[in-house]
């Protein structure tokens, strides 16, 4: 069966780039480099207080749901590709396919394994906590083949650590880069006081601890009060060569602390920013909600300290350039999308130039890549919220269909 | 959420069609993304009609430019809208198997809202942009500097379209004339392709930007005179400028003639005046409504290109409209009981979809309806029944069923709507214990109360009915819809004195097992205590 689409990158936009080109009638296969589909997505919390705050984190189900029973839409999970050959206006992909070392199919999700391995991290739950993953890197297997305990223990013989890697070819009439998007490293900015001073954490971590139903606003003399959040940390900061805005920071950090003051109205959100960037035809009726439960500050921090009690301190500039300093008890900060690094050799490999911030929307033309044949859907092309990544898939699954129409290579059935 | 009331709603009156036709296609354009649009569908095969903006002409330039007609009412589905068209030559109907909102914003000068008056000095933006494109000339500076201060976002908001277009402004300025750009706003909007780099190179090129927090500049128009007086938000020193020009940005409205496809969706009751929720589940250019479909403003999107991707979506959402297929769990179209339904239309009213009509009795489109089930369970006659899948029985036969294969102990049983809760109790794992009954339905709209009734008379100990966040349903209101109706079983149980709290309903979503599992376990304390 002919494959009319390869897409690399299995987050929320080659995922509904996949079910669209389905719908179209086109047979495409995503290439995900990760164990789980769904990318980032898959780690974020729904955002709703009472209501919807129109985060897009539960489109993921919708789409995994169709894609998964679709028989035109197939993947390979932990596969990354090698090689790319053009040859008569066709895409040769050589992919190399890591195995499954605890099989999806016959592990029934004991624990035994996790609990009798002796080596920390070794064994470990991916972050959407459906599947188990063996991490090389701290297994005694891989570093001196001096442990089996968990393929001893498994009751279902669900533990292969010898399986070896596999070599996948893969014939495509057109690629779709999906790539996504790596979010910034805190610690390339360290005045903010991340990994350094404590109840410092990132935007996403929070994200994850809340999905993952591991945050606790605490009680009594415990109980979360103060929280701060800082903005555009490796955003709109061309000293760090991120020229650009993220655009989704505002929107996720006013939609984290509506939350938070949704778990407990104790909570008190403090938002530091240069210019509120969200934006929707509600904008101005969110943003007056947003100001009676967000305390929104004009200033971006100077420095992040350790100051009394353990808690966190902020020093920052005020209307007056007087200097303030002010303590939290949580201090999270808004980390941008910055281009992933895998991008690069990608595009080498397909002949595609990469933009001046390194993602590759070129020529203002958000689909096209240059390079006949080759596609961008998603963050890969520059930073975007959930929904604008599935607009954009939309639309590059389009222009790939007439692309295949036009070119006479789909393969419709 | 708002509910249409019976008189405010404009009765759909098509017939369902017999035979549909899905190759014509009206646009609703007047602008570049109408005519843009007009051009691909063309190119796709389908015949198009495209309509100006406000009764203005449609480039009637290529296929199917209808000059100076405007739609003054709807009716009917997919692949069989008739529409009433009139113009100035009279009126006339055409038959459409789609129809797509491509009508651009309406710019509204923010004049009134900055206490200013339109004069030579005092100029909308849209104004400025003709002056450039040479219709008119500028005003004379009166020193060596052509002062020029733009307001963009001071009152009101802005979006990054507004700041690039005064972006452009700036530099066509500065090709003209030397030019002294001030910026007054709140927020620079950059969240947008490029915008952070050009606002770094119109800043380093010497426009001064001032951004105000709460307060904000006075205006002082006279006759000849015009003055800003403010204090600088950073050097906190009064400073008061004399501007050769002052350009006032624009409120971004929905287009005007969106009422005619308004009055076909009920459920825009919630979403007006845009013809598309303000939610996730409406991705793209869909609206409630099978076979209309928006685009750009008409959908309350605004954007840098606001129109360019979603041609595309329109061509995908055509193509694919005919193969729009219902999850094979879900039942069957609405069935409606001639000898029960007395045309009260409740359910035309109550149909977020607008896939009811109604002749000698209420009568649904199959192509139309999603099978949320509101019309059935709304129904005061009990008229209307979605007919199960064969060899699954309804919401209650489902219930029954369930209830006989459960094993004994604490029963809960779970009416679980497929797109939210559904998802959430299959991702809760080894968290959720206890002895939870699920049966799936497709909308928690589907839920009725005497469904709910008939699972306690059947043996269950508690009901959980898990519906999406509100803001977040599929069918705009089946969610409230639901929640309404559980608060008035919870009544009609503590009536007949069964403690109420045995009936639960919650809002989650697919990705909220958390919320679902902590549901259970509030619901079997109540039950065991």
């Amino acid at each position: 069966m002919k494959t009319d689409v390869a897409i690399i990158g299995g987050g929320i936009a080659g995922l509904w780039c996949a079910y669209e080109l389905s719908r179209l009638g086109f047979r495409s296969v995503i290439v995900e480099r990760n164990a789980h589909l769904g990318g980032h997505v898959a780690y974020y919390c729904c955002k709703a207080t009472d209501k919807c705050q129109r985060c897009g984190a539960c489109l993921l189900e919708d789409v995994l749901d169709t894609i998964q029973s679709s028989d035109k839409i197939s993947f390979h999970l932990q596969t990354n590709i090698l090689r790319v050959e053009r040859a008569n206006g066709r895409f040769s992909l050589k992919l190399l396919r890591r195995p499954s070392r605890i099989h999806p199919d016959q592990c029934n999700d004991c624990g035994k394994c996790l609990d009798t391995c002796p080596s920390p991290g070794a064994l470990a739950r991916t972050a959407t906590g459906d599947r188990l993953l063996i991490n090389e890197e701290a297994c005694l297997f891989f570093r001196d083949r001096s442990c089996r305990v968990c393929v001893d223990v498994c009751p279902e013989g669900a533990v292969n650590l010898a399986a070896s890697n596999e070599e996948i070819s893969l014939d495509a009439s057109s690629v779709i880069l999906a790539t996504g998007f790596k979010p910034f490293d805190a610690g390339e900015k360290p005045r903010f006081g991340y990994g350094r001073v404590p109840g410092v954490i990132t935007g996403l971590e929070l994200d994850q601890m809340l999905r993952a139903d591991n945050f606790d606003v605490g009680n009594g003399e415990k109980a979360l009060r103060s929280v701060a959040f800082i903005q555009c940390i490796g955003s709109r900061d061309p000293r760090i060569g991120r020229n650009y805005c993220s655009r989704v920071c505002c929107g996720y950090a006013l939609r984290l602390a509506r939350l938070l003051r949704s778990r407990s109205p104790e909570i008190e959100p403090s938002m530091f920013y240069m210019d509120i960037q969200t934006f929707d035809r509600d904008f101005e009726r969110r943003l007056d909600i947003a100001r009676k439960e967000v305390r929104l500050i004009r200033a971006i921090p100077a420095e992040v300290r350790s100051g009394s009690e353990g808690r966190p301190e902020l020093i920052y500039h005020g209307p007056n350039d007087e200097k303030l300093y002010e303590s939290f008890d949580l201090v999270v900060l808004s980390i941008g999308i910055s281009p992933n690094p895998a991008i690069a050799g990608l595009a080498e490999l397909l002949e595609v130039p990469l933009n001046e911030d390194a993602f590759l929307g070129v020529n203002g033309d958000e689909v096209m890549t240059g390079t006949s044949g080759v596609f961008v859907a998603g963050a890969a092309q520059g930073p975007k919220s959930i929904e604008e990544s599935v607009s954009h898939a939309i639309k590059t699954a389009a222009n790939v269909a007439s692309y295949l129409n036009r070119s006479g290579q789909g393969d419709k059935s | 959420m708002k509910v249409p009331e019976l008189e405010s709603i404009f009765l759909n009156r098509g017939p369902i069609p017999e035979q549909r036709d899905f190759r014509r296609v009206l646009v609703l354009g007047g602008d570049l993304a109408g005519a843009a649009l007009r051009e691909r569908l063309v190119s796709e095969g389908f015949e198009v009609v495209e309509l100006g903006n406000n009764g203005t002409e449609a480039e009637s330039t290529g296929n199917g430019g209808a000059a100076g007609q405007t739609l003054k009412r709807i009716d009917g589905f997919v692949g069989g809208f008739e529409a009433s068209l009139s113009s100035t030559k009279g009126s006339s109907t055409g038959r459409f198997g789609f129809v797509v909102a491509a009508q651009p914003a309406q710019r509204l000068a923010k004049f009134g809202d900055y206490g200013l008056g339109p004069s030579e000095k005092v100029i909308s933006l849209s104004q400025l942009e003709a002056l450039l494109k040479g219709e008119g000339t500028l005003p004379e500076p009166r020193g060596d500097w052509f002062h020029a201060a733009f307001l963009c976002g001071l009152e009101g908001d802005a979006d990054p379209a507004a700041f690039k277009r005064v972006f452009d402004a700036i530099e066509q300025l500065r090709s003209k004339v030397r030019v002294q750009p001030y910026v007054l706003t709140r927020h620079v909007k950059v969240a947008a392709d490029g915008m952070e780099r050009r606002y770094r190179e119109i800043r380093e090129a010497g426009t001064l930007f001032f951004k105000f927090d709460e307060s904000g500049p006075i205006f002082e128009q006279g006759l000849d005179e015009l003055s800003i007086v403010f204090t600088d938000p950073i050097l906190g020193v009064e400073l008061e400028l004399a501007p050769d020009i002052l350009v006032v940005d624009e409120h971004l409205a929905p287009p005007e003639s969106l009422q005619p496809l308004l009055d076909l969706i009920p459920s825009s009751a919630a979403t007006a005046p845009f013809l598309q929720p303000e939610s996730s589940r409406f991705s793209g250019v869909r609206t409630p409504k099978a076979g209309i479909l928006a685009t750009g403003a008409s959908r309350g999107h605004f954007s840098l290109e606001p129109d360019a991707s979603d041609v595309e979506a329109v061509v995908v959402a055509l193509k694919t409209s005919m193969t729009e297929e219902i999850p094979a769990a879900f039942p069957g179209p609405p069935i409606v009981d001639p000898a029960k339904c007395t045309i009260c239309l409740t359910c035309v009213r109550l149909c977020p979809h607008g896939a009811m009509s109604f002749r000698k009795r209420a009568e649904a489109d199959p192509a139309s309806c999603v099978r949320c089930g509101i019309c059935a369970s709304e129904c005061p006659m009990e008229a209307i029944r979605l007919e199960p899948p064969e060899g699954q029985g309804d919401v209650i036969g489902k219930v029954r069923g369930a209830l006989s294969r459960a094993q004994d102990g604490t029963r809960i049983v779970a009416l679980l709507c497929s797109r939210s809760a559904a998802h959430a109790m299959a991702a809760t794992g080894p968290r959720l214990t206890g002895n939870v009954i699920p049966v799936v339905v497709p909308c928690a709209g589907t839920v009725d109360v005497s469904a709910v009734l008939k699972a306690f008379e059947l043996g269950a100990d508690g009901v959980l009915v898990a519906g999406c966040h509100t803001g977040n349903c599929a069918s705009i209101w089946g969610t409230v819809l639901a929640g309404g109706r559980v608060s008035h079983a919870s009544d009609m149980l503590e009536e007949a004195g069964i403690d109420p709290r045995r009936l639960m309903f919650v809002t989650l979503a697919s990705n909220t097992p958390g919320a679902f599992v902590r549901a259970v376990q509030e619901l079997s304390d109540t039950i065991t205590r």
